[in-house]
C-alpha cells in the first residue's frame, strides 16, 4: 500500500495532500456545523429572539400601566365631579324642602290662627246670641211681672190703643 | 526543517507524512474544542458557553464588516470555521513540533505552501461559484469589465494575484515564524547537546513565540477578512 516510504524530492507537488485536506476540512466543516455551530447559533438566535421578546413586552405592560393609570385618573375625576353633584343636589333639594315646610308651617299656622279666630268670633255671637235671648226673655218675664202687677184697665185700653195706632201708622 | 519528509504513494498520489499527521492533529483537536464548549447550552452562558459565543460574535463581526449586511448571515460559518480553523493550525506548529531522524512530523500545517495554496484555491473556486450563483453568468462575467472593458486584464490579474497572495501570504507569515523559531532552537543545541546558548536562547524563544501567538491570530483574522471581502466583491452589486 505505502509503496515508497521514501524521502520526497522537496519540490515535488503533494497533490494527495491537497486532496486529504479538502476531503478532510468538508468533513470538519460538516461535523462543527452540526455539533458546534447549530446549538450555539440556536442558543443565540433564541436568546435574542426571548430578549426582543422581554422588551416587546415590557413595553407592552408599560402601556398598559400608564393606560390603567389614566384610567383611574379619570375615574376618580369623574367620582369627584359626581360626588360634588350629588352633595350639591342634596343641598339644594334640603333647601327647598326647607322652605317647603317653613311655608307649611307657616300657612298650617295661620289656618290654625283662623279657625280659632272663627271659633272665638262664633263663640262669642253665640254668647251675645244667648245673652241676647235671655235679655229677652228677661225682660218679657220681668214686663209680664210688672204688667201682672200693674196693668190697670185704663191702661191697658191706652196701651192697646197706642198699638192700633202703630198699626194703622204702618 | 520541511525540506524532505517522510512521503508515500497511494493510487498514484503523493502523500506527505508531515502535512497528514499534522493535518489529523489539527482537526481533531479544532472539533474537539468546538464541540466541548458547546456542550450543555443554556440560555443564560456559563463558562465554555461564553467563550464560543464571544468567538461567533467576533468571527460574524469579521463577516459583516465586508459585505452587505442581507449577505453575511450566509457566510458567518465560513468566516467562523475558515477562523477556527487557520487559527488553531497556526499556533499548533508553536506549542508542539516533532521529528523523527532529521524529519519533521508534526508543525503547523499552514507552514505549508501547499496547504495554504489548497485553501486559498478552494476559497477562491468558492467566491467564483458564488458570484454566478448569486447574479447568474451573465453578470458575472461582465463583472470583469467593470468600470470599463480595456482594465479585463487588469481583473483577471487580480483574481490571480487574489488567489497567490490569499495562501502565500499566510504561508509566509506562519513559516517564518517557525523557521526563525528553530534557528533560535538552534542556538541552544548547536549540535545536538545543550550548550550555554540556551541562556540567550531561552527568553528570545518566548519572546518569539508570544509573537508568533499574535501573528498567527492576526493572520487568521486577515485571512477570513480577505474571504469575506473576495466573496462580497463577487455576491454584492456594485
Amino acid at each position: 500500500m505505502f509503496a515508497q516510504s521514501v524521502l520526497a524530492e522537496s519540490n515535488s507537488l503533494y497533490v494527495g495532500d491537497m486532496i486529504f485536506y479538502l476531503v478532510s476540512l468538508v468533513i470538519l466543516m460538516l461535523l462543527v456545523k452540526k455539533f458546534a455551530w447549530g446549538p450555539i447559533t440556536k442558543m443565540m438566535q433564541d436568546r435574542a429572539d426571548k430578549i426582543a421578546n422581554d422588551i416587546d413586552s415590557a413595553e407592552a405592560s408599560r402601556n398598559e400601566a400608564s393606560k390603567l393609570a389614566e384610567q383611574r385618573e379619570s375615574e376618580l375625576q369623574n367620582a369627584r365631579s359626581e360626588a360634588a353633584t350629588i352633595v350639591g343636589n342634596a343641598k339644594q333639594s334640603g333647601e327647598s324642602q326647607r322652605t317647603q315646610i317653613i311655608t307649611s308651617a307657616q300657612s298650617e299656622a295661620q289656618a290654625l290662627k283662623e279657625n280659632a279666630q272663627q271659633d272665638a268670633e262664633q263663640a262669642r255671637e253665640d254668647a251675645l246670641k244667648r245673652a241676647k235671648d235671655d235679655v229677652a226673655n228677661l225682660s218679657i218675664e220681668i214686663a209680664s211681672k210688672i204688667i201682672h202687677k200693674e196693668l190697670s184697665a185704663g191702661d191697658q185700653k191706652a196701651l192697646i190703643d197706642s198699638y192700633i195706632e202703630g198699626l194703622g201708622k204702618e | 526543517m520541511g525540506g524532505d519528509a517522510y512521503t508515500f504513494k497511494l493510487f498514484g498520489l503523493m502523500f506527505n507524512w508531515t502535512n497528514i499527521l499534522s493535518g489529523l492533529a489539527v482537526f481533531v483537536i479544532v472539533f474537539f474544542l468546538l464541540f466541548g464548549l458547546s456542550r450543555k447550552l443554556t440560555l443564560k452562558p456559563t463558562g465554555g458557553q461564553n467563550a464560543l459565543e464571544w468567538f461567533v460574535d467576533f468571527t460574524n463581526g469579521i463577516v459583516r464588516g465586508q459585505m452587505p449586511a442581507e449577505y453575511a448571515p450566509r457566510y458567518s460559518f465560513l468566516g467562523f470555521f475558515l477562523f477556527i480553523f487557520i487559527f488553531v493550525s497556526n499556533q499548533f506548529g508553536l506549542i508542539l513540533q516533532f521529528g523523527w531522524g532529521g524529519h519533521e512530523l508534526l508543525r503547523s500545517p499552514t507552514a505549508d505552501p501547499v496547504i495554504t495554496m489548497t485553501l486559498s484555491f478552494s476559497i477562491m473556486v468558492l467566491t467564483h461559484l458564488v458570484g454566478v450563483a448569486q447574479n447568474g453568468f451573465l453578470k458575472y462575467l461582465k463583472g470583469y469589465v467593470k468600470p470599463v472593458a480595456f482594465l479585463l486584464p487588469i481583473n483577471l490579474f487580480e483574481e490571480f494575484g487574489n488567489f497567490l497572495t490569499l495562501g502565500l501570504r499566510l504561508f509566509g507569515n506562519i513559516y517564518a515564524g517557525e523557521l526563525l523559531l528553530k534557528m533560535i532552537a538552534g542556538l541552544a543545541l548547536p549540535d545536538g547537546h545543550l550548550s550555554l546558548g540556551v541562556i540567550y536562547a531561552l527568553p528570545l524563544s518566548v519572546i518569539w513565540q508570544g509573537f508568533s501567538v499574535f501573528i498567527g491570530a492576526i493572520q487568521a483574522y486577515v485571512f477570513v477578512t480577505l474571504t469575506s471581502v473576495y466573496i462580497s466583491h463577487k455576491v454584492a452589486e456594485e
